[in-house]
């Protein structure tokens, strides 16, 4: 325990130095908020101390990763966030039954209020379909220490488990105490066990009880986990994860009288520590952060034990079901029950007479992909099309905004083939479907669809925006930078590829009439529109950058500029004519090139900075 | 002691490295902190939040009316922090107004956004920030400024000496030291004036 040091730390950090600290070996993780900075740790801070840690292509494949690592015996982890769980499914599934040599943690990272999430699941709930115990931790420090628990609980019974974070822990920087890393765990080699490994029917059968027998002592083990009692009175305030942070405020600062019971684990509950504790009780209010995970199985718990008291939580609605919890939301829901007044509603509040415009997330100044929904509009206007625009997952979500409109359906990573699919069958062939996806998500689940176009002859202009970068999640490198997607798309045999710079407006735009052309034909064409991620571009080549302004005296206050590429650096002033901010500009030449009137000048030498930029 | 501090402003101002230093300072200074950040589609140009808190704190997130202090990276967005302030709540707002873009209504000027904002809330400083850091040769040294205007305004250094939060400057922003400690000297100033 030498060497520790207190230091502000983001919780994801937390989870990933928790993880070094007892001696992870292998780490796989694809990105997604709110999960993301646990492998960036890992490759950052890791390798010198001999950790293996790698962005796979998508989550089933870092869970594998993971997971035959730690059937060889080593010490692993997979990372994703909540929705990426669902890809992972299948392996995860598998590894209750096979159980596993080296411990084993699975982090999925929650996002309860959809704060950059198609949806708010609840992923305590796989613990439960799966038969693997859930841990979960309240803060920064929590998750470090949960992580490593967890850990070697996974080791000590051979059985995967999970660990579920939020984003209000994950993305919480607080004070977490740190210590050396241990060497790494790796194996001495894989020792061969068919039977236990090779989940053929014959075999699964007999695992399938040799699960259920594990998951018992599982049962009985967890009750040594360190949950957190806090006696009070004969109110008793259950909780997992972030929710005891809010009991404990209820309790120290707005009045609640109660004691509290924390549980390290809501999956599966530790029987006997909860049984103790509401015997003492005569009313039980159950605070978490997402579903009724722990309320459900808390009301069977008490009625098999034949105790009957009153149980209060989401089920009653007493708070929130949608979106996250706050201090809000957890004293109204107390007070109702507790029958006492809301010591927040005597704040007195303060008013202002004015309320400002929405302001939406945007596509950034330069950003590669305005210029590609630019170009596709363009295009698609100028041929009379009334094509479907199938979204997908990425920062061209934003294509859903003004101006562009061209995000018709998104639901969840790689849907914009398989859904254009279905859309151009389910209207009987008489739809012009355009799929847009970006490369990381081409390559996490766009590729098998793309198989599936060709192979079932489903015309289809898909248009793969390249900007070489896992861009949304923070500009993690993937399969892009070295995997020709072209090549890939010409090997699949696709009608007709084309990879184009969207900077080069008049080029995209031919090529997005001819791939049309190929559609209407009946072929499938894929237009891979090939350019940095501005961000990426502005950070590698910092100070080298080359702008554009505008010439006031040409400027014919047309807003052809502000109003159909939206660039934030550019803006209208009062006599509607464009002004482009030098602090945000970055030169990407788009709104030069859209200019009827000459009037938006270079500064700088453009050519040579926008060819340093095609280099990313 | 507890102090609930509210970060609003637009994705891309640097609210997350700002808060990371004013954290980091309070825990080298022996407090408790928690930082509640947005990550992801939420940053790009959108409202971004952060909330801080210091001291004797266990949730991350600041109850609505009971942020002791709102600090606004950007003018429109100190009026949609008026949720978490009460009568007693300090604003700190930058005298700088970034437009969305694609809108069609009116925004108005900023001296009439600073008269609207200062007849709903009693205690607003602005801080030129924008102008200040524009004079010390570039704008990254803007939120160096509000942090200074932040420290002498609220008083911090009842809690966190200024050798502390100087030294947190240095090991979180890494770069052009010599600037930003003039540029929070500057932000200084502004504590000084009311």
């Amino acid at each position: 325990m030498n060497n520790c040091v207190v230091r502000l730390m983001l919780g994801n950090h937390a989870i990933a130095h928790g993880a070094m600290e007892a001696g992870i070996a292998v780490a796989a993780g694809y990105p997604g908020t709110p999960s993301s900075e646990i492998i960036e740790y890992l490759l950052d801070n890791g390798r010198e101390f001999g950790v293996y840690a790698e962005w796979s292509s998508n989550e089933k494949v870092a869970f594998e990763v993971a997971y035959g690592a730690a059937l060889t015996g080593a010490r692993s982890m997979v990372t994703m966030k909540h929705v990426g769980l669902n890809v992972a499914m299948d392996p995860l599934m598998s590894s209750a039954y096979t159980g596993v040599r080296g411990g084993f943690v699975i982090v999925t990272a929650d996002d309860p209020g959809m704060w950059s999430s198609q949806n708010e699941q609840d992923n305590r709930w796989v613990g439960l379909h799966a038969y693997i115990p859930v841990f979960e931790p309240y803060d920064p420090q929590n998750a470090k220490d949960l992580v490593k628990l967890a850990l070697e609980f996974s080791e000590r019974h051979e059985h995967p488990v999970m660990m579920r974070t939020v984003t209000r822990v994950s993305h919480v920087r607080g004070p977490v105490t740190v210590c050396s890393p241990e060497k790494p765990r790796y194996s001495e080699g894989y020792v061969k066990e068919p039977r236990r490994h090779a989940l053929v029917p014959a075999n699964a059968r007999v695992l399938k009880n040799e699960l259920l027998r594990r998951w018992s002592t599982i049962e009985r083990d967890i009750e040594d986990a360190p949950h957190v009692y806090i006696d009070g009175n004969k109110n008793l305030i259950i909780t997992s994860g972030v929710a005891f942070t809010y009991a404990l405020e209820a309790v120290k600062n707005y009045g609640v009288k109660a004691s509290i019971l924390n549980v390290v684990t809501p999956v599966p509950p530790p029987r006997k520590i909860i049984t103790d504790a509401v015997t003492r009780a005569d009313k039980v209010i159950v605070i978490e952060e997402g579903d009724p995970v722990l309320e459900q199985q808390l009301k069977a718990l008490l009625y098999d034990e034949n105790i009957r008291v009153p149980i209060m939580g989401k089920m009653e609605n007493l708070f929130n079901r949608v979106g996250e919890l706050t201090i809000n939301s957890v004293m109204d829901g107390l007070s109702k029950a507790l029958d006492i007044t809301k010591p927040l509603a005597s704040i007195s509040t303060v008013k202002v007479d004015y309320s400002p415009p929405q302001r939406p997330p945007v596509f950034c100044p330069g950003c590669p992909h305005a210029a590609s929904f630019y170009e596709l509009k363009v295009s698609t206007a100028r041929s009379s099309a009334k094509p479907v625009f199938s979204g997908d997952i990425g920062c061209y979500s934003l294509g859903i905004n003004n101006p562009f409109n061209e995000q018709d359906l998104l639901t969840n990573m790689g849907s914009s083939l398989g859904l254009g699919m279905g859309i151009y069958h389910g209207t009987n062939g008489k739809t012009l479907v355009i799929p847009i996806i970006g490369d990381s998500t081409f390559f996490h689940t766009g590729l098998p669809a793309l198989v599936n176009a060709v192979y079932n002859k489903t015309p289809m202009l898909i248009l793969i925006l390249d900007n070489r970068v896992t861009a949304m999640t923070g500009g993690q490198p993937n399969p892009t930078s070295m995997i020709s997607i072209e090549n890939m798309a010409k090997a699949v045999g696709v009608d007709y590829v084309r990879t184009i710079d969207p900077f080069d407006m008049r080029k995209a735009q031919d090529a997005i009439t001819e791939a049309m052309n190929v559609v209407k034909g009946g072929g499938v064409a894929v237009v891979i529109m090939r350019r940095g991620c501005a961000l990426e571009a502005t950070r590698l080549n910092r100070g080298y950058v080359a702008r554009y302004y505008v010439d006031t005296n040409a400027c014919r206050a047309c807003g052809i500029c502000y109003n159909l590429i939206a660039c934030p650096a550019i803006m209208p002033l009062e006599n509607r004519k464009a002004w482009i901010d030098p602090n945000m500009c970055v030169g990407c030449s788009v709104c030069a090139q859209v200019c009827p009137y000459n009037a938006i000048k270079p500064e700088g030498n453009v050519k040579e900075w926008l060819r340093k930029w095609a280099e990313v | 002691m507890r102090l609930n501090i509210y970060l609003t402003g637009v994705g891309g101002q640097g609210l997350v490295t700002f808060a990371r230093v004013l954290g980091d300072a309070a825990i080298r200074a022996g407090y408790k902190a928690l930082v509640a950040e947005t990550h992801g589609l939420s940053q790009r140009g959108g409202s971004v939040d952060v909330h801080v808190r210091i001291g004797d704190v266990d949730a991350p997130l600041i109850p609505r009316g009971g942020a002791d202090v709102v600090v606004a990276f950007e003018i429109l967005e100190a009026f949609r922090a008026v949720d978490y302030a009460n009568e007693g709540t300090v604003f700190i707002v930058n005298r700088r107004l970034i437009r969305p873009p694609a809108i069609k209504q009116r925004i108005p000027s900023i001296n009439e956004l600073e008269d609207l904002l200062r007849k709903g809330i009693k205690r607003t400083y602005i801080v030129d920030a924008y102008n200040e850091a524009t004079k010390l040769g570039n704008i990254i040294y803007e939120n160096t400024v509000i942090l200074g205007a932040l420290y002498s305004i609220l008083r911090l250094s009842q809690y966190i000496p200024q050798g502390i939060i100087e030294e947190s400057i240095k090991m979180n922003l890494r770069r052009d030291i010599d600037k930003n400690l003039r540029a929070f000297t500057i932000g200084l100033r502004y504590g000084d004036s009311k």
